[in-house]
């Protein structure tokens, strides 16, 4: 090998410290890159195609009566059907004979598991289908419940009969409530077990599938409008209807949405990286200008100098890239995998996706090539001279054949308030002045190492605000929930009796009645624009405190009036307080006024909130109710909150009643909140990368400043400076760069906080939230800088201070 | 091998190699201006090893750098006469006088100046490398002949760091060698070493004027004047000793004379 490449191959070998801070520093910026852009080819491809493999319905009509096989050929039967199947839906509890802890369950009857063709179903293990009296389940079932094939789960029918089945399988359910996530988890049998559970024969819920047009939002509406005027015509009451493009999974704009969000963090680490390569770079350039010189006076033209450098570069970026592209894919694919985990879909196998490998490739070949640059040109075209007598360290002093420097503004004013000081009697200690000056000696490496250090804080800092934030929305949002446990009858009971009955159990101080309505929101040609869910409270409840941001709440002697959730606004973007919606409830179409616009979490559909005076005189309910929320005088907390449901569930049965679930209010939040969570883990796996990003970048420029400045130390030591005095100059250095940026960093954080919170939560809610602060982020980012720079410090220092006078005057 | 020049003589040619007309370096500052070189004219002559002697801070060191190029003048002209042709070298862009510099001068440093990351023999056989004027393989047995020459090759395939200063001076020889420049500029080059060290660098250097070599090199130490073929006495810029018997030096005491 020529001695110039075989020189190039020992820098890059001699100091594997640097070599590694280099090839890190590109690595970081190059998995994260690598991992968000598969994850996001991953997701986007496989997220729906696993969706659509499974034959997605087109359009679900939930029904409140039943309806049999006949309706079903019908509308298989109808132009543009494709395919029609019914199912029986019922919530049930459940729990593994032998325990105690009951789980809602949704029970889905098939008739024929063979003959599925809409919402099929994956085999995990086991069975693949029920017979009579027997059960599958679906993969989150089987996790919630920790009941695998072979166990027997016991069922409570409503009149307190347990019944049992065994579990023979589990399978994965990718359609049925995707989106959903307030859906409870989902089991199988056959209808031919619907009357050992105490439910009638045949189906309370419609699928069909179109023959063409099935991706088009459009004609799915119209379709779903026809399907539904078919049913209606049957005297069938159709409770909700909703429609899904077979090719787009109802999540996919959500996680995507996420994923664009992480995407953009992954850049700006990118781009921090890439400050913190020039850094290092430009100290690995300044440490050779000698060698340049060198090269230069025996025959080394510049672009021979520049060529050797930039291949130099390119060697730590094909190392970089050989560690960041087998992790870049595993870890896109392992962020993929979670994602399908937590949402219920899956992935068609591991893969490297081209896009994000050429993605990885490019950017750790050009982001080094483009950060080394400018160093590069600017050691290539040092004069011999310069780098020879040793001016390449500029702020060494002059050497004696080149042209004197002048003195810099810095060094006028820092000498100036230093002599100043002095005059009016305040010494500053030599060894602090010396810190001080040394912080402000490299000015372009200060401010590389400030920029990436700010950045990285600020970033760190804003992302635990909007992680609090987030949290504070779900706090928020736990007012919708403020009762202590909601329990759901089987059928309407009266006030007064259930009044009676729960305000005897003992803590229990308010037991109130709502009363519920499932309305189809309908665009001016009669195609379901979305469902609401109308919850109707006493008007003067206190067990909801509502996020209203347009309009009013309701009041006494409202009717045909709601509020609703902003989701409203995605079919109705230009709605107003005021305005009119037209509402189908139980088969009867209405004009209802909008009086108020509040938030919540996004979910499958929509909430209202209507007046229980009104609502339950439309749904002829008066004075009666199947859900009631009771209030206890215990404790509010999630494990007091789930002890007092399992009482109120007992003593309500043995009171007579039928009780359906009681669940209590912590848990509701929960799971409505269990999406945020997802959100909140990735943020912070973000902010811990650009923390790391930003304390390589100090712990790199305080190693190249103590050792560039190794022969000044030895001079220090010399003239009697004790290796703890020497110490410490060097950490006060380096605790002062860390404060300057942690400043700077909790400045930026604020507007960085407002931007990050806008673009989470618009891509979340669809709308901005209000904005938190916590401590929390900056008290932690101060610790980080603090002990980071102190330590990247002190390192570097020891080593120097180990050598002895002779050794460190010698050094080169 | 080391070239021979077809015409060597003891007597003066009628060129010099090296000619320095009125040169003069003002290095500005806050402090003001400070004159290093004062209106030099010299000549130099093929196959001379001239002595550039004077104290700290005279002005040698500044003499040296006009001739290699490695500082701009402020005024006047250095000419160099090589393969055949005169070169102003301060007209040539820094990158052509590198390529220049690489094939007609060699430079020896007081602190070497070897690159710690090479072998003896890579360092070598570095600027033929960069200025490609040998194949790889001739550049290899080119570089083991001069380690020969200056009695290290034993110690050809060892970091620098490994070997004692008088031997990395002899490397630092070899290599400015390794282009075969007709021209040795030699800054302090004894400065570091013992005198047993430096006496084996003046034998080598006077091998190499028996060569054919013309070596111009820098000391503040007057006891060597006599081991070179001639000298000039530097002090405050100027050239302070007359011109020899060869007339070779215009200086201001000559010109004043």
């Amino acid at each position: 090998m020529r001695p110039r490449w075989l020189k190039v191959f020992s820098d890059l070998t001699d100091n594997w410290l640097r070599t590694a801070l280099v090839v890190f520093s590109i690595a970081v910026g190059v998995i994260s890159i690598g991992v968000i852009s598969g994850a996001y080819v991953i997701i986007s491809n496989d997220m729906s195609a696993s969706y659509a493999a499974n034959h997605p319905m087109n359009v679900e009509l939930r029904l409140s009566t039943q309806f049999d096989k006949n309706l079903v050929d019908t509308i298989r039967n109808m132009r543009g059907v494709a395919q029609s199947e019914g199912r029986n839906i019922f919530a049930i509890r459940a729990r593994v004979a032998g325990t105690t802890q009951w789980t809602s369950l949704d029970l889905v009857g098939i008739e024929n598991f063979k003959k599925v063709q809409i919402n099929l179903l994956k085999p995990i293990s086991g069975q693949s289908s029920a017979d009579k009296k027997q059960l599958l389940l679906e993969k989150k079932a089987f996790t919630t419940l920790n009941a695998p094939v072979g166990s027997t789960l016991e069922f409570e029918l409503s009149d307190g009969t347990i019944k049992t089945l065994p579990v023979v399988g589990i399978v994965q359910d990718q359609t049925t409530g995707a989106g959903d996530f307030l859906a409870p988890p989902f089991a199988y049998i056959s209808t031919d077990t619907l009357t050992y559970l105490g439910q009638k024969d045949g189906f309370n819920r419609l699928y069909a599938t179109l023959s063409a047009g099935n991706n088009d939002e459009e004609q799915l509406r119209q379709m779903a409008a026809n399907i539904k005027d078919k049913v209606e015509k049957s005297n069938l009451i159709v409770s909700r209807s909703r429609i899904s493009k077979t090719n787009e999974h109802p999540m996919a704009s959500t996680v995507q949405a996420i994923l664009g969000i992480l995407l953009a963090l992954g850049i700006l680490i990118l781009f921090l990286s890439s400050s913190l390569i020039a850094n290092t770079l430009n100290a690995l350039l300044n440490q050779h200008l000698r060698y340049i010189g060198v090269m230069k006076l025996i025959g080394g033209r510049q672009n021979q100098i520049i060529a050797m450098y930039i291949t130099l570069i390119l060697a730590f970026g094909v190392i970089a890239l050989l560690i960041s592209v087998p992790v870049g894919g595993q870890g896109a694919y392992a962020l993929a995998a979670f994602i399908a985990d937590k949402l219920n879909f899956g992935l068609l196998g591991f893969r490297i996706v081209p896009l994000a490998f050429i993605i990885q490739i490019v950017i750790g070949m050009a982001v080094p090539l483009l950060a080394g640059l400018v160093p590069v040109l600017n050691g290539s075209r040092i004069t011999v001279l310069r780098a020879i007598s040793g001016e390449t360290a500029r702020e060494s002093g002059s050497g004696p054949a080149a042209d004197l420097r002048r003195e810099t503004a810095w060094e006028r004013f820092s000498t100036g308030l230093a002599h100043e000081l002095s005059h009016r009697g305040f010494h500053i200690p030599r060894p602090l002045l010396i810190s001080l000056r040394n912080t402000f000696r490299r000015r372009g490496r200060l401010m590389l190492t400030l920029f990436t250090l700010t950045m990285g804080g600020a970033i760190f800092i804003a992302v635990f605000n909007v992680r609090v934030t987030l949290f504070d929305y779900i706090d928020a949002i736990g007012r919708y929930f403020q009762a202590d446990v909601t329990v759901t009858f089987d059928r309407p009971y009266r006030l007064e009796k259930v009044n009676l009955s729960g305000m005897k159990y003992p803590g229990v101080t308010q037991v109130e009645g709502w009363a519920f309505a499932d309305a189809a929101v309908l665009f001016p040609d009669k195609t379901v624009a979305d469902n609401l869910v109308i919850m109707a409270p006493p008007v003067d409840s206190k067990l909801v405190e509502p996020i209203l941001t347009a309009g009013r709440w309701l009041q006494a002697g409202d009717e045909k009036a709601i509020t609703v959730s902003e989701s409203i606004l995605d079919a109705f973007p230009a709605l107003q307080p005021g305005q009119i919606l037209r509402l189908k409830i139980n088969g009867k179409e209405d004009d209802w006024k909008v009086v108020g616009i509040f938030k919540f979490v996004g979910q499958q559909g929509t909430i209202a909130y209507g007046t229980y005076g009104y609502i339950s005189r439309y749904t002829n309910l008066v004075d009666q109710s199947i859900s009631y929320r009771v209030v206890s005088s215990g404790g509010h907390d999630a494990a007091s909150q789930q002890k007092l449901a399992e009482g109120l569930d007992k003593y309500f049965r043995d009171q007579g009643f039928h009780v359906t679930e009681a669940r209590s209010g912590k848990s509701t939040l929960a799971t409505a909140s269990e999406s945020l969570d997802i959100l909140v883990t990735f943020l912070l796996v973000m902010a811990m990368l650009t923390a790391s990003v930003g304390s390589m970048g100090l712990a790199g420029t305080m190693g190249m400043n103590v050792l560039e400045r190794t022969r000044e130390i030895g001079i220090m030591r010399s003239i009697g400076a004790v290796d703890l005095e020497i110490m410490r100059t060097v950490i006060v250095e380096g605790v002062v760069i860390g404060l300057i940026s942690w400043f700077l960093g909790m400045l930026l954080s604020f507007p960085f906080t407002y931007l990050l919170s806008t673009i989470v939560n618009l891509a979340v809610f669809n709308s901005p939230v209000d904005v938190h602060f916590t401590w929390v982020g900056y008290l932690i980012w101060l610790a980080v800088v603090l002990v980071l720079s102190a330590l990247a410090s002190v390192l570097p220092a020891r080593n120097a201070a180990s050598l002895t006078i002779r050794e460190v005057l010698a050094y080169e | 091998m080391i070239s021979t020049p077809n015409s060597v003589s003891s007597n003066i040619p009628s060129l010099p190699i090296v000619e320095l007309r009125d040169v003069v370096k003002i290095y500005k500052s806050d402090a003001g201006e400070f004159t290093a070189l004062r209106g030099i004219n010299a000549q130099i002559f093929p196959c001379e090893f001239l002595g550039v002697i004077g104290k700290s801070g005279a002005g040698k060191s500044t003499f040296l750098n006009m001739i290699t190029g490695v500082d701009t003048l402020t005024q006047g002209d250095v000419l160099v006469r090589t393969e055949g042709k005169e070169v102003s070298i301060h007209q040539l862009s820094e990158n052509d006088l590198a390529s220049w510099r690489g094939r007609n001068l060699g430079v020896v440093f007081q602190s070497f100046q070897l690159l710690p990351m090479l072998t003896l023999l890579q360092n070598v056989i570095l600027p033929i490398d960069l200025c490609g004027k040998y194949s790889p393989r001739a550049s290899r047995a080119r570089a083991m002949e001069l380690l020969d020459l200056v009695e290290i090759a034993d110690h050809a395939n060892k970091l620098p760091a490994y070997i004692s200063g008088g031997q990395q001076q002899r490397v630092a020889i070899a290599r400015a060698l390794a282009n075969d420049p007709p021209i040795l500029v030699a800054d302090e080059p004894t400065g570091s070493l013992d005198s047993v060290t430096a006496d084996h660098i003046f034998d080598v250097f006077e091998h190499l004027v028996e060569r054919g070599k013309t070596i111009i090199m820098v000391t503040h130490d007057t006891g060597l004047q006599p081991r070179f073929s001639r000298h000039l006495l530097i002090a405050d810029g100027e050239i302070v000793i007359p011109p020899d018997s060869t007339g070779a030096v215009s200086a201001p005491a000559a010109q004043a004379r």
